[in-house]
C-alpha cells in the first residue's frame, strides 16, 4: 500500500494520529524535502516518530518513481508531504503510476497553506487563483502570474501568491551537463516578493499595451511560517512590503482584493499602520 | 636596413596617415616568406647587428628547417618615398602633410591550409594584403581562401607576381606566352575579387590593375621586382608622355608598331604587344646575354640600361651575375615598397570602412565613432588576435591592433573575452597593462605607449584571456567582432602522457597551447581523455610537438588520428515526438526535419544568422528554400553555440505562456545540437518543428529545470525517428603533378574513397593540377602515400570543403556507421549501444 501523509504546516506534532500510526508500522518511510520546509528537520521527525526516514528529493520523486514504488504492492511505502500531499504541491502523478502498476493507495489529509491562510481574517470563499511567485534569473524573468493577480482583483478576489523555495535546485549552467551543481538553498521573502510585482508593474506601465496594473498603495498580508509557533503576519501597502522582514521563511503573500468589513476588523490587528487598511475598502 | 631607436620609431606612429598595416597572403611556396626578407632587408627596422640572416619571419627552428612558415611574424619597416612618387597619392589620409617617410608593418603568415587561421588572425589586425601568386603555378585553392577572407573582412589586396625566374629560366615562355599568364593571373585574382565585393560596395574598387601599378611582377628569390610604373618612367622622358598615361598603355591590347611608330589597338603582322616589346624584352635581352654567357652583349645592354655594377660583382657569370643585374636594375624593395605605400591604405581610410565589420556595438557610439576615424584621442579600443609565446615559459604576448585611442605600460584598462556581453560581469577583467611591446620579428622592445593605427604586443594580458580579446577604456563598449576561421577543426587526437604522474604537467601543456595557436581546440571528454583538434595533419602534428617540447616538456603517447563527425536526419520524423516534463505537468510535442541542399552552408557563411532581421530572413528563406514565410519569422534559435547550422521553430498556435518557457527551450535546444544523441557530436542541417506545448498554468512548475532537459529529451526522440544519420567532412584537395603521375594519384584517390572531379593542364606549363574530394577521414598519411605512389611528383593541398552524408543507417547492427558510432560513444566514455527511444518519447 502506498500512502501519502500530509505533515501538517507547523512542526513534527502537527501529524495526524491516523498518520503517525501509519508511519509507525510502515516499511519505508520517504520525505518530500523540496516543495515546502517544515520548522523542524529531518532528525526531529525522526525522533517523534521513533523511525528513521529518507530524504525524498526532486530527482528522486520526479524520476525514480520505480525505486518509491518498488514493491509498494506488499509492503507499506510512505511518502510524507509538508502540509497536504494534494494541497498547493499535487503528487498526482505517483498515485497515477501507482494505479498503472496496480498498487492500492491511501491519502491521509491535512492542513494546507491554501487554508490555513485563512488565519490573517481574509475569508476563504474570497480567494481567486492561487499563483506562484518564482525567482527571477538573468534570462527567465516570467510575468505571467501578475496578469492572474489583476484577474482576481478586478473581480473583488484576494490572492494568495506562493513563494518560491529553492532546496537543492541545480545551478541553471549545470542543467546542461551530466554532473549536477546546486544551487545554496533560498527562500523567497515577502519583501522579495513585493519587490518583483512592483518591477513589474514599472514594466506594465512603461509598456504600450496599456495594462492594468497594481497600485503600490494596494493592501497586502504578508504571513510568515504559519502554524507554528513563531508565526508572524502584517498587513500594509505593496510599497511598504518591501521593506518589511517577516524573519525565516517560510513566507506567503496575500493581495487583497475587495474587503468585507468583518475582514477589515480582522485585518486590523496585524497592519503596520490602521488607517490603512480601512482606507483599502475601495479596489 | 633601417636603424631606428624606439624614440624615432614612436614618432612615425602618430603620423597615422603614413602608417600601412599589411599582410603577406599566398599559397603555400609561393615564396611569401624570401619575397619578405627582399622587403626587410631594404627597410627593415631592425638592430643592425642581426641583419643578413633569411627568412627572417620565419622565428621559429621548425619554420627554418622545413622552410615553410607555421606562425604569423610581424615586422616593422620604414620607408621614405620620393617626391616624384608621392604625386601618386591622391587621398589626403593617405599621407600626412610633408611627410615622406612610411611606417610599415608587415605581416608574413604561413600559406599552408592548415595554418589559416594563422592567416585569419593576420588579416584581421592589418587593412591591406600583398597577394603573392607564384607565375608558373597561378592561382591554387589557399590562394582563393585567404583572398576571399581577405576580402570579407574588409583588405584590400595587391597582387605580385612571384617567381619569374622560373618562368623564364626553367620554362623558357615566350614573352606572348608570358604576357598570357600573367593576363590570366590578374583575371583569376580580379574574378575572385568580384565575386565577394564589388567595386560600389564601401572599400572602392578593389580589383587590382597592372595599368594602375597595383600589380607588381618580379623574382623574391633574386630580389628583383617592378610594376608598370617602374618601366613607364624610364620610358616617359623618351615617349614625352606622362608616366600614369604610359602605364595604361604598357598593359593590355595596346600594339606599337617600331617602324611607323604607331600604337594599334589590334595585333597586326608588323606590331607587337607594348608590355611585350617595353618590358619583357629588356629583361629577356638581360637573361638570354647573361645565362648564354654573351660578355660583350651583356655589358653593352647594362650601358644602355644604365646599370652600375661594383667591380666584384662584374667578375661574376651565369646565375650569380645575373641575380645582381636584375638585383641593380629593379630592386625589389623599391618597386614593392612604393606599390604598398600607393595603393594600401592608411588605418584612416580602412577604419571608415571597416569599423561597421569590426564592431559589434551600435554604429554610432563614443567606441565606434573613435574607431572609424581612427582617433588617437579617444577612448582605447584594442584587438587581440592572437597569442605569442615569450621566451618566459608559459607567458604570452597578447598580439593585436589598436583601432582607437591609445594603450600605455601601466594603464588600466578592461580586458574582454569573447563571451564577455555588455552589461555583465562574466569574461570581463579590469587590471592594468603590465607592459606595451614592439613585436619585431625575432625580437621586442618595450614602448611606453603605442596610439591608434599600430599594432603592438602586451604583457600580462594573457592570463585574462584564452586566446582573442577586446581591450578597452570605454566602459561602455561592446566586442569587437570575433574573427571566423575558414577551417574548422575537423581532426583529432587523444594525448596522454607516457607517465601517468605527469597528468598536471599535461593538463597545464593543453593550456598553455590552446593560447598558443589560434584554432586549435583542446578538450577534455566526459571519459577524461584529453583531446587536441586541429584543422589537418600537419597542423595537429606541428601542436603536438610544441605540446611535447614547449608547453607541456613531457614524452606524451598520442591516439591516431580521428575525425569528428555531424549528426543529422534524412526524413522527418515519423510520428509526432512527445516529452514530458518531469513533473509530469509539462508536454513538449515537437518533430525534426532535414534542411533543404545549401541552407546549412549559407548558415555557416553568415548569409542566413541569427543577427539579421527577421522579416527579411524570412523573406530569404521563403525564396531560396521554400520554407513558409509565417514559420520562418518565428525562429527561435540556431545551434550549437547560438549560431550553428540547425534550427529551433516554433510552428505552436495561440499556447500561452509560450514566451515564458522560450529561453529554457533554447537552452535545451542549444544542449541537444552539441551534443547529439547518437555520440554526442554536433548535429547538423536539422530543422526542428516545436508544434504544441502543454504547460502548467502557474510559472513555478515549469522553469528551467523542468524545460530544458524535457527540451533535450523530445529532441532526441525526433532525431531518433527521423532516420538519423552521420556526416563526415570533406577535403577539396588540390593536386599539382607532372602528367606522368595523374595515373598514380587515380589509384590513391580511389583507394581512399577520393573522387576527382577536375583535372587540367596549367596553361603554359607542362603541369597538371587535380582536383578532388577525399574524405578527411581516408586523408591520414594521404600525403606520403601519394608521394610514394607518384615518385615523389604529386603535392596535394587539402582544405576542408564541405560535410558529407555517410551512407549507411547508423542504428543498424554492422554498417558503417555504427561501427563509428560505437568507436565515438567508446571513446568518448559514453554507454556502448544505440540510444534507446524509449528513454525520450513518453506516451500520452
Amino acid at each position: 500500500m502506498l500512502y501519502l501523509i500530509g505533515l501538517g504546516l507547523g512542526d513534527a506534532k502537527d501529524i495526524t494520529v491516523k498518520g503517525l500510526e501509519i508511519v509507525k508500522n510502515a516499511d519505508r518511510v520517504y520525505l518530500e524535502a523540496y516543495t515546502s520546509i517544515l520548522t523542524v528537520g529531518k532528525e526531529a521527525l525522526e525522533q517523534f516518530y521513533g523511525r528513521s526516514i529518507v530524504i525524498a528529493d526532486r530527482d528522486l520523486l520526479e524520476q525514480g518513481a520505480q525505486e518509491i514504488l518498488f514493491e509498494a504492492d506488499c509492503k507499506d511505502v510512505v511518502l510524507l508531504v509538508v502540509g497536504d500531499p494534494f494541497g498547493a504541491t499535487t503528487h498526482t502523478d505517483l498515485v497515477l503510476r501507482a494505479k498503472e502498476l496496480n498498487i492500492p493507495f491511501r491519502i491521509i489529509h491535512n492542513a494546507s497553506i491554501l487554508n490555513a491562510v485563512g488565519c490573517c481574517g481574509l475569508q476563504l470563499y474570497n480567494f481567486g487563483e492561487t499563483v506562484s511567485i518564482p525567482y527571477w534569473t538573468d534570462c527567465w524573468q516570467p510575468d505571467s502570474f501578475y496578469e492572474r493577480i489583476i484577474g482576481n482583483r478586478v473581480r473583488g478576489l484576494h490572492t494568495l501568491c506562493l513563494l518560491d523555495i529553492k532546496v537543492k535546485e541545480p545551478t541553471l549552467e549545470s542543467l546542461t551537463k551530466k554532473v549536477k551543481e546546486y544551487m545554496p538553498p533560498r527562500f523567497m521573502s515577502v519583501s522579495e516578493a513585493a519587490d518583483q510585482l512592483l518591477k513589474i508593474t514599472i514594466n506594465v506601465k512603461n509598456s504600450e499595451n496599456n495594462g492594468k496594473a497594481l497600485p503600490e498603495e494596494c493592501l497586502c498580508v504578508g504571513v510568515a511560517r504559519v502554524g507554528s509557533d513563531s508565526q508572524k503576519i502584517i498587513a500594509c501597502s505593496l510599497k511598504q512590503m518591501k521593506d518589511t522582514d517577516l524573519g525565516p521563511p517560510l513566507h506567503s503573500l496575500i493581495i487583497c482584493g475587495k474587503l468585507h468589513p468583518l475582514e477589515i476588523e480582522y485585518l486590523s490587528q496585524f497592519a503596520l499602520n490602521e488607517q490603512d487598511v480601512q482606507n483599502s475598502v475601495e479596489v | 636596413m633601417v636603424n631606428f631607436t624606439v624614440d624615432e620609431i614612436r614618432g612615425m606612429m602618430d603620423k597615422k596617415r603614413n602608417i600601412r598595416n599589411m599582410s603577406v597572403i599566398a599559397h603555400v611556396d609561393h615564396g611569401k616568406s624570401t619575397l619578405t626578407d627582399s622587403l626587410v632587408s631594404k627597410a627593415g627596422i631592425i638592430a643592425s647587428a642581426k641583419a643578413g640572416e633569411t627568412r627572417f619571419t620565419d622565428t621559429r627552428k621548425d619554420e627554418q628547417e622545413r622552410c615553410i612558415t607555421i606562425k604569423s611574424t610581424a615586422i616593422s619597416m620604414y620607408f621614405e618615398l620620393d617626391d616624384k612618387d608621392l604625386v601618386f597619392i591622391t587621398n589626403p589620409d593617405q599621407r600626412d602633410k610633408g611627410e615622406k617617410g612610411f611606417l610599415i608593418n608587415l605581416i608574413d603568415s604561413p600559406g599552408h591550409v592548415d595554418f589559416s587561421s594563422e592567416v585569419t588572425a593576420a588579416l584581421r589586425v592589418t587593412d591591406g594584403a600583398l597577394v603573392v601568386v607564384d607565375c608558373v603555378s597561378g592561382v591554387c585553392v589557399q590562394t582563393e581562401t585567404v583572398l576571399r577572407q581577405a576580402i570579407a573582412e574588409r583588405i584590400k589586396p595587391v597582387l605580385f607576381m612571384n617567381k619569374m625566374d622560373r618562368a623564364l629560366l626553367e620554362l623558357q615562355l615566350e614573352s606572348e606566352e608570358l604576357y598570357q599568364t600573367f593576363q590570366r593571373i590578374v583575371e583569376n585574382v580580379n574574378v575572385i575579387i568580384a565575386t565577394y565585393s564589388d567595386d560600389s560596395g564601401p572599400m572602392g574598387e578593389v580589383r587590382v590593375d597592372p595599368c594602375k601599378g597595383s600589380v607588381g611582377f618580379g623574382s623574391g628569390l633574386h630580389g628583383w621586382a617592378f610594376t608598370l610604373k617602374q618601366f613607364a618612367e624610364m620610358y616617359a622622358e623618351k615617349f614625352k608622355i606622362d608616366v600614369v598615361k604610359l602605364m595604361k598603355r604598357l598593359w593590355g591590347e595596346n600594339f606599337f608598331n617600331p617602324t611607323t611608330k604607331k600604337w594599334a589597338k589590334q595585333k597586326e603582322d608588323d606590331n607587337k604587344r607594348s608590355f611585350c616589346m617595353y618590358v619583357l624584352d629588356p629583361i629577356y635581352k638581360v637573361f638570354n646575354s647573361i645565362m648564354s654567357y654573351k660578355k660583350e652583349e651583356a655589358t653593352s645592354l647594362l650601358k644602355k640600361l644604365n646599370i652600375e655594377l661594383k667591380p666584384e660583382d662584374a667578375e661574376k657569370d651565369g646565375k650569380a651575375l645575373l641575380k645582381v643585374v636584375m638585383r641593380t636594375w629593379l630592386p625589389a624593395g623599391e618597386a614593392l615598397l612604393q606599390m604598398i605605400a600607393i595603393h594600401l591604405p592608411s588605418p584612416v581610410v580602412a577604419q571608415k570602412y571597416r569599423m561597421e565589420m569590426l564592431y559589434e556595438g551600435p554604429h554610432d557610439d563614443e567606441a565606434a565613432l573613435a574607431v572609424k576615424n581612427c582617433d588617437p584621442n579617444g577612448p582605447l579600443m584594442m584587438y587581440v588576435s592572437k597569442m605569442v609565446p615569450t621566451s618566459d615559459k608559459g607567458r604570452f604576448y597578447a598580439f593585436g591592433r589598436v583601432f582607437s585611442g591609445k594603450v600605455a605600460t601601466g594603464m588600466k584598462a578592461r580586458i574582454m573575452g569573447p563571451n564577455y556581453v555588455p552589461g555583465k560581469k562574466e569574461d570581463l577583467y579590469e587590471k592594468a597593462i603590465q607592459r606595451t611591446i614592439l613585436m619585431m620579428g625575432r625580437y621586442v622592445e618595450a614602448i611606453e605607449d603605442v596610439p591608434s593605427g599600430n599594432i603592438c604586443g602586451l604583457v600580462g594580458v594573457d592570463q585574462f584571456l584564452v586566446k582573442t580579446g577586446t581591450i578597452t577604456t570605454f566602459k561602455d563598449a561592446h566586442n569587437m567582432r570575433v574573427m571566423k576561421f575558414s577551417v574548422s577543426p575537423v581532426v583529432r587526437v587523444a594525448v596522454e602522457p607516457k607517465n601517468p604522474a605527469d597528468l598536471p604537467k599535461l593538463v597545464e601543456g593543453l593550456k598553455r597551447l590552446a593560447k598558443s595557436d589560434p584554432m586549435v581546440q583542446c578538450i577534455i571528454e566526459e571519459s577524461g581523455e584529453h583531446i587536441i583538434a586541429g584543422a589537418g595533419e600537419l597542423h595537429l602534428e606541428i601542436c603536438l610537438k610544441d605540446l611535447e617540447e614547449d608547453h607541456a616538456c613531457i614524452p606524451i603517447k598520442k591516439s591516431d588520428p580521428v575525425v569528428s563527425y555531424r549528426e543529422t536526419v534524412s526524413e522527418e520524423s515519423d510520428q509526432m515526438c512527445l516529452s514530458k516534463s518531469p513533473n509530469k505537468h509539462n508536454r513538449l510535442f515537437m518533430k525534426a526535419v532535414p534542411m533543404p541542399d545549401g541552407l546549412p552552408e549559407d548558415i555557416d557563411n553568415g548569409e542566413v544568422n541569427p543577427r539579421d532581421e527577421f522579416k527579411a530572413r524570412a523573406r530569404y528563406l521563403g525564396e531560396k528554400y521554400d520554407y513558409d514565410v509565417t514559420e520562418a519569422r518565428k525562429i527561435w534559435s540556431f545551434g550549437p553555440d547560438g549560431t550553428g547550422p540547425n534550427l529551433l521553430i516554433d510552428c505552436t498556435k495561440g499556447v500561452q505562456y509560450l514566451n515564458e518557457i522560450k529561453d529554457s527551450v533554447v537552452a535545451g535546444f542549444q544542449w541537444a545540437t552539441k551534443e547529439g544523441v547518437l555520440s554526442e557530436e554536433n548535429m547538423r542541417a536539422v530543422r526542428f518543428n516545436i508544434y504544441d506545448v502543454t504547460l502548467h498554468s502557474d510559472a513555478i512548475h515549469r522553469g528551467g529545470g523542468q524545460i530544458i532537459p524535457t527540451t533535450r529529451r523530445c529532441l532526441y526522440a525526433c532525431i531518433l525517428t527521423a532516420q538519423p544519420r552521420l556526416m563526415e567532412p570533406v577535403y577539396l584537395c588540390e593536386i599539382q603533378c607532372p602528367e606522368v603521375a595523374v595515373g598514380g594519384i587515380y589509384g590513391v584517390l580511389n583507394r581512399r574513397r577520393g573522387h576527382v572531379f577536375e583535372e587540367m593542364q596549367v596553361a603554359g606549363t607542362p603541369m597538371f593540377v587535380v582536383k578532388a574530394y577525399l574524405p578527411v577521414n581516408e586523408s591520414f598519411g594521404f600525403t606520403a602515400d601519394l608521394r610514394s605512389n607518384t615518385g615523389g611528383q604529386a603535392f596535394p593541398q587539402c582544405v576542408f570543403d564541405h560535410w558529407q552524408v555517410l551512407p549507411g543507417d547508423p542504428t543498424e547492427t554492422g554498417s558503417k556507421p555504427f561501427a563509428i558510432v560505437q568507436d565515438t560513444r567508446k571513446r568518448k566514455g559514453l554507454k556502448e549501444g544505440l540510444p534507446d527511444l524509449a528513454q525520450y518519447l513518453d506516451k500520452l
